[in-house]
């Protein structure tokens, strides 16, 4: 036997710290959270305005919540995405992987800071936008728990890419089509009667359509119980990810 | 008491028809200092990395202390510090920072992570880069602190993969020296792999040598110096435009533009110099066999 090995920290132990590294990554992110979670919403919130400033507030309230899902996708999915395709080509995943840790508390602790990184972009898209576009705000307190689980989700998303490209210009591509592709389909920031029937139904397997809707409901109400469900598949998305995202990562003797 | 006990182990990589490495067998002992010796390619960092269990074998098995390293995932990580030859996993974070998290992590009290994280800083002799990010040190002393980050918590066993790259020879000896203190003040078990084999010489008591996936040799270098010995080793220099002519059967080996090493009999010395034309030779040196010897020997020679 070894001459008596240390005891590993317990799993929280592990998060707390995880979490406190890669919190250290707004050293490099903030620049772009700032351009990309936080500019580009505000560009599609006043270029959308315009275009549905007549059409009433139920539209302005999709082209609002449509763009914070973009804040949320942009700095929630984009940079975990980053993140893990940046640990899988510089060697980070080894780094870790040679510590006495989990692979859970990695994935989480990455998923929990870059939630909060991409807070502020998130608040301020809403604040700005709202007065952009005019709109009062009704918040709800289910709001504490509606946000960090819209941002889980896609989150979780943004990681199983990272975990499954081959490096990170094809990262980057992947995770800007996926945006795209999840901002256009379904009610997002398009109310859904101005959206073709093969949109709407193609929506409901996108996380971005319940996190638009459930944000909808605890920013400018009402709520209604549409919000259990979208929180439901929310939570089944991030889950979903997160537990994938741990099967496929190169993580000790699984590559 | 055995360390490794790596029994057939053999690695081909998803979509590879060629082996990373194959069939290697290979004991580690309590408190050997072991190095790992190839050319690029030859498989040795695939090895380590199945060590560590950072990668699976596709046959064969590799125990630590008894467990093998797949039984349990933390086996592995809680008793061996590992320096992967590239990362730049510490990238956000300031050299203490590195070393505190590090530290906790590998189950340490938080007063205890930050005494460590002190000791480690004048250990390696890096208290100036305490509070510098990462990412702006330059590559040998990101090299230090990789090497610091693995010797954190004072694991039993250390695997090294190139600590000495990218140091200046100031450097280099004192990573060999703090090498050799950790091992004979704590009897820590040190395995590394090297391309600096003259560097390592110093401290090695034991190598492999491997070639094309495979173990080429493994044992002392005093022992294995013996299948070469009688040879000595001829260096020139020279312009890297006017490679020498050397007489055959010698088959010279290029180590860097300019440098070139051939193994010749000691009988056949006199007889080689003076078939060479030293006029256009730089320069010339003659010595009988060193570990790099040993290892162009045997990368040179079909395993």
């Amino acid at each position: 036997m070894p001459p008596s090995p240390r005891n590993s920290q317990p799993f929280l132990v592990q998060l707390g710290d995880l979490f406190l590294i890669e919190l250290t990554n707004w050293r490099w992110s903030w620049r772009s959270m700032l351009l990309t979670a936080t500019i580009t919403p505000l560009f599609g919130i006043i270029a959308l305005g315009i275009f549905a400033r007549d059409s009433g507030p139920s539209t302005l309230a999709y082209v609002l919540t449509g763009n914070l899902v973009l804040s949320l996708l942009f700095g929630a999915m984009d940079k975990v995405q980053s993140r893990f395709t940046y640990m899988r080509v510089v060697g980070a995943l080894d780094y870790f992987a040679a510590l006495p840790i989990q692979r859970y508390s990695l994935i989480q602790a990455v998923a929990v800071a870059f939630f909060l990184l991409s807070l502020p972009s998130l608040l301020a898209t809403l604040g700005v936008g709202a007065l952009l576009l005019n709109l009062s705000l009704h918040l709800h307190p289910l709001l504490l728990i509606v946000i960090p689980v819209c941002a889980l989700s896609l989150a979780g998303l943004g990681a199983f890419i990272g975990v499954t490209v081959r490096d990170p210009h094809e990262g980057g591509s992947l995770s800007l089509l996926v945006t795209l592709v999840l901002a256009g389909l379904g009610p997002v920031a398009v109310p859904p009667e101005r959206l073709p029937g093969i949109f709407l139904i193609l929506g409901r397997f996108s996380p971005a359509t319940y996190a638009a809707s459930a944000l909808r409901q605890v920013i400018l109400g009402p709520v209604t119980l549409h919000l259990w469900l979208d929180l439901g598949v929310l939570i089944a998305f991030a889950v979903a990810f997160l537990w994938l995202v741990g099967w496929k990562m190169d993580w000790r003797g699984t590559s | 008491m055995l360390v490794y006990d790596i029994q057939n182990v053999t690695k081909y990589y998803p979509g590879q028809t060629r082996p990373a490495n194959r069939d290697v067998s290979l004991q580690i002992h309590t408190g050997e200092i072991f190095g790992i010796l190839g050319d690029n390619g030859a498989g040795k960092t695939t090895l380590i990395r199945q060590m560590m269990n950072l990668l699976r074998s596709t046959s064969g098995e590799i125990t630590l202390f008894g467990q093998p390293v797949t039984r349990d995932p933390l086996w592995t990580p809680r008793n061996v510090g590992y320096m992967p030859q590239e990362s730049s996993s510490l990238n956000c974070l300031t050299v203490g920072e590195a070393l505190y998290y590090t530290a906790h992590l590998r189950g340490l009290r938080r007063a205890e992570a930050q005494d460590e994280r002190e000791s480690l800083l004048d250990l390696w002799q890096i208290r100036e880069m305490r509070d510098q990010y990462s990412n702006r040190l330059s590559g040998g002393q990101r090299r230090l602190l990789r090497l610091a980050v693995a010797t954190v918590g004072a694991p039993p066993v250390l695997i090294l993969d190139e600590p000495t790259n990218d140091l200046d020879p100031q450097r280099r000896k004192r990573v060999w020296d703090v090498l050799r203190r950790l091992n004979a003040e704590r009897g820590t078990t040190i395995i590394f792999i090297t391309h600096d084999a003259i560097e390592a010489e110093k401290i090695i008591q034991r190598v492999a040598i491997m070639r094309d996936g495979a173990l080429a040799a493994v044992g002392r270098p005093a022992d294995l110096k013996r299948t070469v010995d009688q040879k000595l080793r001829l260096e020139l220099f020279c312009s890297p435009d006017a490679p020498p002519h050397f007489p055959p059967p010698l088959t010279p080996h290029e180590v860097q533009p300019g440098r070139w090493t051939v193994l010749v009999e000691r009988q056949a010395a006199s007889a080689v110099l003076g078939q060479l034309d030293l006029t256009q030779v730089d320069d010339f040196r003659l010595y009988s066999a060193t570990l790099e010897d040993l290892y162009l020997h045997y990368a040179a020679v079909p395993a």
